[in-house]
């Protein structure tokens, strides 16, 4: 069985681990993601459970690796990423972990409330440098020169007092820039004006002590008289957080003052500086590690996450766990298994016993880098049923070639193909760098689809002899201007080619390969591949349903159910051949029979499809494309419509024959399947178990009651949609294929109006200025080749393929009920974490 | 007003699609269910972890406390809050504000005791909520009096309109400060139970609906509590918002009212009430009726997400988070306080 054909074969398995060993294997069995562990205890709460301390613990190393994670990075250290990937530790190893982040942890808090406490005095240094310096200026434009011997600053009051000097008061201060309007308005307010107040901006931002973030800061000064006013003014400074600094009277002073800060912040800035190298160090070496023990400390945790699903034994000696796995695989998860009750140097060995379960098993398929993109495009649809047939593999040349049957032309399908070529060839680097990126990685998940997909339309662009909408002239056209002289091509504007004439056209030597350039140039050239591109798309549809239909023969076979296999796979296959695989037949049969010479004889085949439902036939033997037409035709026709009700009535009532006599020979319903059973080495522990084990998931219950009860009524219904909706489906679904014509028509022409509405004018003028204009002009033309014929349109046709294989050829076979295998594994947990 | 439905979604449908989906993650009673069996704090947030809240309280050091918890929680409400005002536009912006403006009545009159009772600002401000700050609320000790504080402080913020009412009054003491408090808050309902009208459609009918019983239940809350202090029935009657039910009919009978029972036989009246009143009661056992009110209130707004196209969900939205706050912090405190019995009382949403 090819292992994309079909999913894995999965068993359910119980797994007995001592006590002792159970962290040391699920350790190894999270390496080997290959399990998929069941939740035994759904109704305990996730603090009730067994190791929550533990769990506890590993989130609060988890904590403080991202404090050191974001001291890291805030310092602008690289963390190093050797992709080394270390093994979980041992549990005894874990107190060494906490005991290690706990020191670093505290060392750096330690560190920063130093650096903060350095930092904030720093600050408010430089801010007291900050008023010195720029209250200078504001002391002298107001100082009055008459008073300047007096030690007071002071200034003149209101001449109309008399010329009494006013005694001043004043504080000085630094507030953020962004507050100072609220402020000034509130001073305003508050004192009813009679306070001046003169700022100025600190050029330079100042650090935030706290979170280091680069702040704006204002030097203020304010005037007041009286001391009911300073409280206030103090009040105001405190409530809009601004720092009031002493600020001495007198010039001498402030001088004295300014020198004393000088030095001091000189003096801080060595003991800053130091710190800073100090902490440099510790976060550098913290840096080297710290990935490893990210890993570290998230295996731990998902080692007791996945310990926490597992039952309790009754003796407290071992746990039991319950797992999906898949059969082929066995081998070695019991050897992870040995490996872990090694590592941990039990004596008793971990065992592994399969269980019979009536549960759908999860579905697995076995996936590489190539195939994982075209499983995923399955998988976006549903999920496929436990062991049916999947649809991927044939997805992996039937998707890109649909697709290029909508995107042909070889140029644009180089220049996808290149592309994801350079995303394969480069993917080591990409796949490293660019993580996070959204829509990029949608391209480069899919770079294979992508590469195959450009492959592909180089193909249908050579058929179709489109390149960049012109075609290639290789093996030189089998129609020859013949007869015609210079005269005629220069005086008529169209010219007819008649292909009857030998001269003119050969039919010995067609073109070897896709269509003939000439047409290119025809005038009639839309018309001629509508006609073949039409004929080409149902035939390429009616291939791929039947093929569908097809494999749900295999999906019968290999669910033994041989009832479905002759009441609807035959009838569904007769009526899909009777009616379009005749109209396949006849269009080629039509393409071999008639050439150039009796054409007009050539019946429409779209007349002779709707005459023979209606049983209309011509009268003369001439209009018959072969003899013993009419009677083959009525034939298919009632074959056909004796379908239908082989389709409806067969099945049902055999299953109702099958529940009379008691007995159900057959299955019914949700695809009920035993893995071929526990084999001879293992035991059967189904039945022993029944009493303490967990009762069944919901899901199983009621599939399970279903077989039970028997509704004809129900069942005729259900057979009477899944009827109507085939044979509607047949021709709808026929129709539908008719896409692919309509988006090849699209592209071809929207490519050509690129050619002739852009290109074309640069390549119009003659001589130097048609470089130039060239040169201007092919810009726009790449740039609106990629935006709209590349992505756009391949968008586009990418949809429209996805759309022909979920809906046409999965609905003939494909149930998509299944769910999907999630395995234990450390690799995809540390994926989700980057 | 067919048409203000039709237009709704090109500048609110975004916010509307959000605010639905941070809804979706409003606990729910299993939740519940599960926080009361927890034994300490790091149960409750190893809990909370498996729900939307995720990992919220992840980057705390250990061991946690309520306050903490407290914090986080508004905090989170506040960013979300604040990103859907940040991205909303005329007029659901100045919808939004008003929802913040009683947040910020409330900061308020908390500075404003606070500084009475001479606590340093600095403190008050950490007990201040976040939703309604604002730039000027750190000097508020400035003011001595009602009118300092109109006229130094208030002024420049939305508030100014509301206040005019309460610069007559002459300093602020205890009871002024209730006094003003109501008041603000009068104002402050009945303008946006007049900008919600002025809305109209949906917004206006589920909005005056739930302003309607905010009123409304202010007016209970303001007689209750006003009996036995020295508020004479006249000024009390000056608190009521005027834009409930209960006016004008119930809300002269409430002035006149003397004692519970008589505020009781209002509400008898009043078939929305009634039954709050009937449920109520004082016994261990008992709800209490702000439990009752609570209640009521949570079923009102729950209600407001069955309609489409209004502002009402943001509306409902603030105010079931808050509801859900104060659930998980009072079971936060009960689990911290060892103090099982009454940990049940909490108001469960969905």
């Amino acid at each position: 069985m090819g292992s994309l054909f079909r999913s894995e074969e999965m068993t359910l398995a119980q797994l007995f681990l001592q006590s002792e060993a159970a962290y040391a294997c699920v350790s190894e069995l999270g390496e080997l993601g290959l399990v998929q562990f069941r939740d035994l205890n759904p109704d305990v709460n996730a603090f009730q459970r067994k190791f929550v301390n533990e769990v506890r613990r590993c989130d609060e190393m988890e904590r403080k690796l991202r404090f050191l994670e974001k001291e890291i990075r805030k310092a602008g250290i690289p963390i190093v990423d050797t992709g080394e990937n270390p093994d979980a530790p041992p549990p005894r190893e874990m107190i060494d972990l906490e005991a290690t982040f706990e020191k670093l942890e505290n060392e750096m808090k330690e560190v920063n409330t130093n650096q903060e406490a350095l930092k904030r005095n720093f600050l408010e240094l430089t801010e007291l440098k900050h008023i010195l310096r720029k209250t200078q200026s504001f002391f002298e434009e107001m100082q009055d020169p008459a008073l300047a011997e007096e030690s007071h600053a002071l200034l003149l009051g209101d001449e109309e007092r008399g010329g009494q000097p006013m005694r001043l008061g004043f504080v000085a201060g630094v507030i953020n820039r962004e507050r100072l309007p609220t402020f000034e308005r509130m001073l305003w307010r508050a004192c009813r004006g009679n306070v001046f107040l003169r700022q100025t901006e600190i050029e330079t931002p100042l650090e935030d002590p706290v979170t280091g973030d680069q702040v704006h800061k204002c030097v203020f000064i304010i005037f007041f008289q009286g001391d009911q006013l300073k409280t206030r003014v103090k009040k105001i400074c405190e409530g809009f957080r601004a720092t009031l600094y002493p600020c001495p009277e007198t010039p001498a002073e402030r001088r004295e003052m300014a020198i004393g800060v000088m030095t001091r912040i000189e003096d801080l800035q060595t003991v800053l500086n130091q710190t800073q190298d100090h902490r440099h160090r510790v976060l550098v070496s913290a840096a080297k590690n710290i990935r490893v023990w990210f890993i570290k400390a998230r295996k731990i945790k998902a080692i007791y996450h996945t310990l926490n699903l597992f039952n309790l034994d009754v003796t407290q000696k071992c746990l039991i766990a319950e797992c999906w796995c898949p059969v082929a695989d066995l081998e070695r998860i019991q050897l992870a298994l040995r490996r872990g009750t090694e590592h941990s140097g039990s004596s008793v060995p971990s065992i592994l016993n399969r269980m019979t379960t009536k549960q759908a098993p999860p579905t697995y398929h076995k996936t590489n880098k190539f195939t994982s993109g075209f499983q995923a495009l399955v998988d976006s649809y549903g999920v496929a049923s436990y062991c049916e047939v999947n649809p991927a593999p044939f997805t992996i040349i039937t998707f890109p070639f649909l697709f290029a049957v909508m995107f042909g032309d070889a140029g644009h399908g180089l220049i996808m193909a290149l592309f994801a070529l350079w995303m394969v060839w480069r993917e080591k680097q990409l796949m490293n760098q660019r993580k996070d990126d959204g829509i990029w990685s949608i391209f480069f998940g899919g770079r294979y689809i992508i590469l195959l997909m450009g492959a592909f339309s180089i193909y249908t662009g050579f058929i179709y002899n489109d390149f960049f909408s012109k075609s290639l002239n290789i093996f030189g056209s089998s129609w020859h201007m013949a007869n015609i002289s210079d005269d005629d091509i220069k005086n008529n504007e169209l010219l007819e080619l008649d292909p009857n004439v030998t001269a003119i056209y050969k039919p010995a030597s067609p073109y070897p390969f896709g269509i003939d350039p000439i047409w290119n140039l025809a005038e009639n050239k839309i018309t001629f591949l509508n006609s073949f591109k039409m004929k080409m798309s149902v035939t390429l549809g009616v291939i791929q349903m039947s093929f569908g239909v097809c494999l749900s023969l295999s999906n019968y076979r290999f669910f033994k159910d041989p009832l479905s296999m002759f009441s609807v796979f035959i009838p569904q296959l007769m009526f899909l051949m009777c009616i379009f695989g005749y109209m396949v037949i006849i269009i080629f049969f039509k393409w071999i029979a008639y050439d150039a010479s009796i054409s007009y004889k050539a019946p429409s085949l779209l007349i002779t499809m709707i005459n023979m439902f209606l049983f209309k036939f011509p009268d003369s033997q001439d209009d018959y494309m072969y003899s013993g037409q009419k009677g083959l035709q009525i034939f298919l026709v009632l074959v056909a419509v004796a379908c239908v009700p082989c389709m409806l009535f067969i099945k049902p009532y055999f299953e109702w024959r099958a529940h009379k006599s008691g007995k159900r020979t057959v299955r019914f319903g949700t695809v009920q399947m035993q893995v071929n059973g526990a084999s001879e080495d293992t035991a059967v522990i189904m039945d022993q178990d029944e009493g303490e084990m967990p009762p069944p998931p919901p899901e199983g219950a009621p599939a399970h009651k279903e077989e039970e009860e028997f509704d004809i009524g129900e069942i005729l219904i259900h057979q009477a949609i899944h009827t109507i909706e085939f044979c509607l489906g047949c021709i709808s679904h026929t129709a539908s294929y008719l896409r692919l014509w309509a988006l090849s028509l699209a592209h071809a022409q929207l490519s050509e109006v690129l050619w002739s509405m852009v290109l074309h004018i640069g390549l119009g003028f003659k001589g130097w200025v048609g470089a130039v204009v060239t040169i201007l002009v092919f810009p726009a033309f790449a740039v609106l080749t990629v935006a709209i014929l590349l992505v756009m349109e391949g968008l586009s046709a990418f949809l429209h393929a996805l759309r022909l294989h979920w809906v046409e050829f999965q609905s003939k076979f494909y149930k998509g009920e299944g769910h999907q295998f999630v395995p234990f594994s450390f690799e995809a947990l540390m994926e989700d974490h980057n | 007003m067919a048409m203000q439905e039709l237009y709704f979604n090109i500048d609110n449908g975004y916010l509307e699609g959000l605010v639905r989906g941070f809804k979706g993650g409003i606990l729910r009673r299993t939740d519940y269910a599960n926080l009361v069996q927890c034994e300490t704090l790091e149960d409750l947030k190893l809990h909370l972890a498996s729900t939307d809240y995720g990992n919220f309280l992840a980057n705390e050091p250990s061991p946690l406390t309520v306050n903490v918890i407290d914090d986080k929680l508004k905090e989170k409400m506040v960013i979300e809050f604040q990103h859907m005002r940040n991205q909303s536009v005329e007029p659901l912006c100045t919808f939004m504000d008003f929802i913040t403006y009683s947040y910020m009545i409330d900061n308020i009159v908390l500075l404003i005791t606070g500084t009475l009772h001479q606590r340093p600002i600095s403190e008050l401000i950490t007990k201040c909520h976040p939703l309604g700050s604002f730039e000027q609320m750190e000097a508020i000790h400035v003011a001595a009096t009602p009118a300092e504080l109109y006229n130094a402080i208030l002024i420049d913020t939305p508030l100014a309109p509301f206040f005019v009412d309460c610069i007559s009054e002459q300093d602020l003491d205890e009871l002024n400060i209730e006094i003003i408090r109501n008041t603000l808050y009068k104002a402050y309902l009945e303008a946006f139970y007049e900008f919600c009208s002025q809305l109209g459609g949906t917004t206006s009918e589920f909005m005056c609906r739930a302003l309607e019983f905010e009123a409304d239940r202010r007016a209970f809350i303001i007689t209750i509590n006003s009996f036995g202090t020295e508020l004479t029935k006249d000024d009390r009657s000056k608190l009521y918002p005027r834009c409930g039910k209960l006016h004008p009919d119930g809300l002269a009978a409430l002035a006149r009212a003397d004692d519970y029972d008589q505020v009781r036989a209002v509400a008898e009246y009043y078939g929305e009430y009634k039954p709050l009143f009937e449920g109520a009661g004082n016994n261990p056992g008992d709800k209490t009726l702000e439990d009752k009110f609570f209640e009521h209130e949570v079923e009102l707004n729950v209600n407001a997400f069955m309609q489409q196209f209004h502002f009402g969900v943001f509306y409902a939205y603030i105010k079931l988070k808050e509801q859900e706050c104060r659930n998980i912090v009072w079971i936060a405190e009960c689990v911290a306080q060892r103090h099982r019995t009454k940990i049940d009382n909490y108001i469960p949403i969905l």
